[in-house]
């Protein structure tokens, strides 16, 4: 492992795309991901009875997207990580019985000073395709790291 | 929220959305942790137990970041039933608590129909009753014209 | 004449408002009764200097001035006038790099680096102060207004501008759209390139003001 700016890392991560699941998306999913984060509309929720055709809510892939299905860029430094930021386009919706697949690259690692002192930033681009071939989101996510006593 | 249209005619640059005024409970989080199952099966984490928060070096459980930008979406497809959301792009400045009054705000910055999409860009936020911003962003919605 | 002395275009990595969004929002802001004449793009640990805003600034009747915000060993630094004596002698994406040499080259080099968000946690110049850190007598000027400070950061940056007699910039320290122009410096004088702003910077008059008390 080489680095630059003193950031050590596993560079050889960088660009190299991994697929990181293969998900369905349930009416229950659906359901859940709306109920937890209080959608009223009928269209993430169903009718009264909770029937009628649904759309999963835009930012559902965050439900497929977590630390424990990418790799590991094995950085040697810090103590924490935080999600830093995310971009979520949505090209298709989603609906149940949608089968995604994700895929993701590790785009970046850089580091900045912060009122939490040194952080390194980690960035990662994800991809969404259903069981059509369909790219039905485009996720860039960002991931901080920084000593707990920051 | 309401259930109301907007139509992309009617829509100005510098037009205010919300602001929306919200409390995330500890129930919420933990229903929204669970939809993640990997990571509820791991145990309680510092979104869900606020000991394992201040074992972290934080002051209280936190609303996971996943959970934050569905609530800064909702502020966006919450203004009228016909909105699109076509991307949204936002910073967690600071760690969101439970159990606290946040406001969302957004504002209209851009409005573009070259593409035939009917684009208005807006600048989003969430900050609690002091100001402080927790979360910026921007976002990119489509509404339809009137027929 | 009133510019924004502190903003970042997605340039910047935690940024999410491009330079031509800015311009349409000043056209907002001025068909609303607002002044703001125009803004320095002060990017994150990095300069371009081949980027060439003159075009958009003519035809927009907006000034767009180049600057850089630095990483230091003694806080954010606020750096106007860049040019390649500077660039060639300075790595902006340095982190931890020296600010007394930061400051002693800008000086050198005619250019000026100023304390941004002078009273902000961590990474404020009056921290590092009153963490023991000496030199830095140079300094005449930092940032007094910023947009994004947090309850008791302003106040900070005011306390040490009193104590040390500093002279005080504004700047919204924008990362979205609409936050450009919320605070300013005003200058008694016209102010066209990044030449004239140093001159203006190092020899004053100009004060902080909020768009909102205008």
């Amino acid at each position: 492992m080489t680095t630059d700016d003193g950031i050590v890392y596993n560079r050889s991560l960088l660009g190299v795309e991994n697929i990181t699941g293969t998900f369905e998306v349930t009416r229950d999913m659906i359901l859940g991901f709306a109920r937890s984060t209080g959608e009223t509309y009928e269209r993430y929720i169903g009718d009264t009875n909770g029937k009628g055709d649904i759309s999963a809510p835009p930012t559902i892939c965050n439900i497929f997207v977590t630390g424990l299905s990418r790799p590991d860029i094995e950085l040697e430094f810090g103590e924490l990580s935080f999600f830093a930021g995310q971009s979520i386009e949505c090209k298709l919706d989603i609906k149940p019985g949608d089968i995604l697949t994700g895929r993701t690259k590790l785009d970046n690692v850089y580091s900045k000073t912060g009122r939490s002192g040194k952080m390194v930033f980690t960035v990662w681009q994800t991809s969404f395709m259903n069981q059509n071939s369909e790219i039905v989101a485009l996720v860039n996510e960002s991931f901080v790291t920084r000593n707990k006593n920051a | 929220m309401n259930s109301k249209t907007l139509y992309f005619e009617d829509v100005d640059l510098g037009d205010e959305i919300g602001p929306v005024e919200r409390i995330i409970t500890d129930e919420q989080v933990i229903e929204f942790v669970k939809l993640r199952e990997i990571e509820f099966e791991s145990g309680p984490s510092r979104f869900t137990s606020k000991e394992v928060a201040i074992s972290q070096g934080l002051t209280e459980a936190i609303v996971p970041g996943a959970m934050n930008i569905a609530l800064m979406s909702q502020l966006l497809t919450g203004w009228a039933e016909n909105v699109c959301l076509l991307k949204i792009d936002v910073v967690f400045r600071k760690t969101v608590p439970h159990n606290t009054t946040l406001i969302f705000n957004g504002i209209v910055t851009g409005k573009n129909d070259d593409s035939g999409n009917n684009e208005l860009e807006c600048d989003i936020t969430m900050q609690l009753q002091d100001g402080v911003k927790m979360v910026i962003g921007n976002s990119v919605i489509s509404l339809p014209n009137r027929l | 004449m009133l510019l924004d002395l502190h903003t970042h275009s997605t340039a910047s990595d935690d940024s999410r408002a491009s330079v031509e969004q800015y311009i349409k929002w000043i056209h907002v802001l001025r068909k609303k009764g607002n002044s703001i004449d125009g803004f320095v793009l002060t990017e994150h640990r990095q300069f371009d200097h081949d980027v060439d805003y003159s075009g958009l600034a003519l035809e927009n009747d907006v000034t767009i001035l180049k600057g850089a915000e630095l990483d230091t060993d003694t806080g954010h630094f606020l750096v106007y006038g860049v040019n390649e004596q500077i660039t060639t002698r300075i790595d902006f994406s340095n982190v931890t790099m020296d600010a007394q040499k930061l400051v002693d080259t800008c000086l050198e080099f005619k250019a000026i680096a100023i304390p941004a968000h002078p009273g902000r946690a961590g990474i404020g110049f009056a921290h590092h102060l009153e963490n023991g850190r000496k030199g830095f007598l140079s300094i005449k000027t930092v940032e007094e207004l910023n947009g994004s400070n947090r309850p008791g950061e302003g106040e900070k940056a005011v306390d040490l501008i009193k104590t040390k007699g500093y002279m005080g910039t504004g700047g919204s320290d924008a990362h979205i759209v609409s936050a450009i122009g919320t605070c300013m410096t005003q200058f008694d004088i016209k102010v066209h390139n990044e030449e004239e702003l140093v001159q203006a910077l190092l020899n004053g008059p100009f004060k902080a003001v909020r768009m909102t008390d205008l």
